[in-house]
């Protein structure tokens, strides 16, 4: 009897060859390159956890933690902006809404550089766009946060706003109205309602906005780079160095290994708690 | 001035909201007495909806008053009304219980636990909703029983007013007619007062202590239901009541102008010679049994013309027979608009 393949498998197979060449297999490169002698370029040498004894003893934990502060903050002011913002998304949909859509969505179109330096142009001291017009304009002379710490967190919530938001606006725009107006008749003050309302009813769309917003920011280095001078040193920075100009892969692999973890530490039990069904099915 | 105990408990003047270029409440004057069972009633567009929510406090007014009282609370937002609305659509809270819906209101107030389930335990029993449902999800509820759990919501917040916005409009008939019994009977257990919202004058008839007919943001009548049927002030109201004749002054003979409302039981089928203040002849078109009445329409000067007999009472001719029809005028009504 002819062995019969379900359409249904065969539909699957171009995206499972996709997943397995272009994911799978580079993730487990990476993952037995972590455990070559460092400075190898084979993976022909005896597996050894020296690297991960070096990426905790030779201070590779501080850009570590860097990188997790500043993905947190970032997602924290992030939720704080994107729920106003979706709100008055949703509560004024048509024209107005359509406009500010499009005005928060096309800067993704821009290159990320570009915009960062385009920050950087406006936040320069003296010449810069910001404090050269303030002078100018007024006489007035400030002085710039360009190369610190706030202006690395200002430039990743420029970036990484819009991951905040549209699924927040998704989420939000599943709060059926008339619930709303149920509770506020029963007696509901706004915060009650926000409280047992729209935040339960929004979840899924504020989980996948955070979830978003956090991968994104930790796996960041260009706002650090661009905005944050030698300020911080985030953790990309640093396997990109050990990549390039180290030129010791097993090291790079290893602090790679290691972010993927504590990655997944985060996501995984929040994802349990989502049922991303409903925000797809709407 | 010292209010009335037993005065008006809801007042409305002048009230009046616009969308654009159209009223959808348009300069409304009504009084409704403490414990009464008012209904609103009009075709979909007539305002009737704005008009509750207005109330409830949901929709903002754009001139005009409304009294609780004799305390205006023309902007009083809704959670600091004592009012409550049973929805349309329910708008029952789909993540929570049945117990978690029904105690929402108390929940808000910050009674305790175990007050709020003791009350929403008897509201279930008040609204005929077995105790199992209580831990049950609204989602897992039938049509009727969500019916129930939504009336037993508002009923948790204790309001001196309840509204209801056609709650039983998506309902099949015989379910309907059920609960239609039993929210009189509640209305009567409670001694509330009761503004209903309906597009269907059977289902206020049923049920009001008076009726407002409303159409284009306007009452264009009010008064008890026994009034209203048997005395229209206008084509409108007679023919939002359901099958009626409205046959112009002249058609019938009768000088003046405005029409006559003739309902369908006051036209009766005349024996030869039997005389009547108006006659018609025509020819029966068809006929149709409604239980105890048979109903029949029947052409004559080019019009159709609807009567009902009592089913044993003489007879009709059968399809496609000439007829003679008449009534009398003093059973007619007469109106000017």
């Amino acid at each position: 009897m002819r062995h019969r393949i379900s359409p249904g498998f065969l539909a699957m197979l171009p995206v499972m060859a996709l997943i397995v060449l272009g994911f799978a297999l580079p993730i487990l490169l990476v993952f037995l390159y972590s455990l070559m002698p460092p400075r190898t370029f084979s993976l022909a040498g005896d597996p050894t956890l020296a690297n991960y004894r070096a990426a905790v003893t030779e201070g590779y934990l501080l850009p570590l933690g860097w990188s997790l502060g500043l993905a947190g903050l970032t997602t924290l002011v992030c939720l704080v902006l994107a729920w106003p913002t979706a709100k008055a998304l949703v509560r004024f949909a048509g024209r107005f809404a359509t406009l500010a859509t499009i005005l928060i969505a096309l800067p993704i179109f821009i290159s990320e550089s570009v915009r960062l330096f385009g920050t950087a142009l406006f936040m320069m001291p003296g010449g810069g766009i910001f404090a050269g017009s303030l002078n100018a304009l007024f006489g007035l002379k400030i002085g710039s946060i360009l190369y610190t710490r706030t202006a690395t967190l200002l430039g990743m919530v420029y970036i990484h706003f819009p991951f905040m938001l549209f699924p927040m606006v998704l989420g939000l725009s599943l709060v059926p109205q008339d619930q709303i107006e149920a509770a506020r008749d029963l007696g509901a003050r706004p915060f009650q309602v926000f409280r047992e309302i729209e935040l339960p009813l929004a979840l899924p769309g504020i989980t996948v906005g955070t979830l978003l917003t956090f991968v994104l920011s930790l796996g960041a280095n260009a706002e650090a780079a661009i905005l944050g001078g030698q300020a911080v040193i985030v953790i990309t920075k640093a396997i990109e160095q050990r990549f390039g100009y180290a030129q010791d892969w097993p090291s790079g692999a290893a602090l790679t290994v290691l972010v993927i973890l504590v990655t997944a530490a985060v996501i995984f039990p929040v994802l349990r708690r989502v049922d991303l069904d409903r925000l797809i099915r709407r | 001035m010292a209010v009335a105990v037993n005065g008006p408990i809801l007042s409305l003047v002048g009230l009046t909201r616009r969308f654009g270029e159209i009223a959808a409440v348009d300069d409304i004057d009504l009084e409704i007495e403490d414990g009464e069972f008012f209904t609103i009633v009009g075709p979909s567009g007539s305002g009737k909806s704005t008009l509750v929510r207005i109330l409830a406090g949901l929709e903002r007014v754009d001139s005009g008053a409304v009294l609780l009282r004799g305390r205006a609370i023309t902007d009083v937002p809704a959670n600091k009304r004592p009012t409550a609305m049973v929805f349309q659509s329910l708008a029952l809270f789909n993540h929570k219980t049945v117990g978690e819906n029904i105690e929402f209101a108390p929940k808000m107030r910050g009674v305790d636990p175990r007050a709020r389930r003791a009350r929403a335990l008897e509201l279930m029993d008040l609204v005929r909703l077995p105790e199992a449902y209580y831990a049950r999800p609204v989602t897992r509820c039938s049509g009727g029983e969500r019916q129930r759990v939504a009336l037993a919501r508002a009923l948790a917040s204790d309001p001196e007013i309840l509204f209801f916005d056609e709650p039983l409009s998506a309902i099949d008939y015989r379910l309907r007619k059920m609960l239609e019994v039993e929210l009189k009977d509640l209305h009567r257990e409670t001694g509330k007062t009761f503004i209903y919202i309906t597009h269907s004058l059977e289902e206020a008839m049923v049920m009001s202590d008076r009726i407002g007919i409303m159409r284009a943001g306007r009452l264009v009548q009010i008064g008890p239901p026994l009034e209203i049927y048997q005395e229209p002030r206008s084509r409108f109201v007679a023919e939002f009541m359901g099958e009626v004749n409205v046959l112009a002054t002249g058609e019938a003979g009768v000088d003046g102008a405005g029409w006559l409302v003739v309902r369908p039981e006051q036209l009766r089928p005349l024996a030869p010679g039997e005389a009547a203040d108006v006659v018609f002849e025509g020819r029966i078109v068809n006929d149709y049994l409604l239980g105890s009445r048979k109903q029949f329409h029947a052409r004559a000067n080019e019009r159709m013309l609807i009567g009902e007999i009592a089913v044993g009472a003489g007879g009709v001719p059968g399809p496609g027979e000439p007829v003679r029809l008449g009534f009398d005028l003093k059973d007619a009504v007469r109106v000017s608009e």
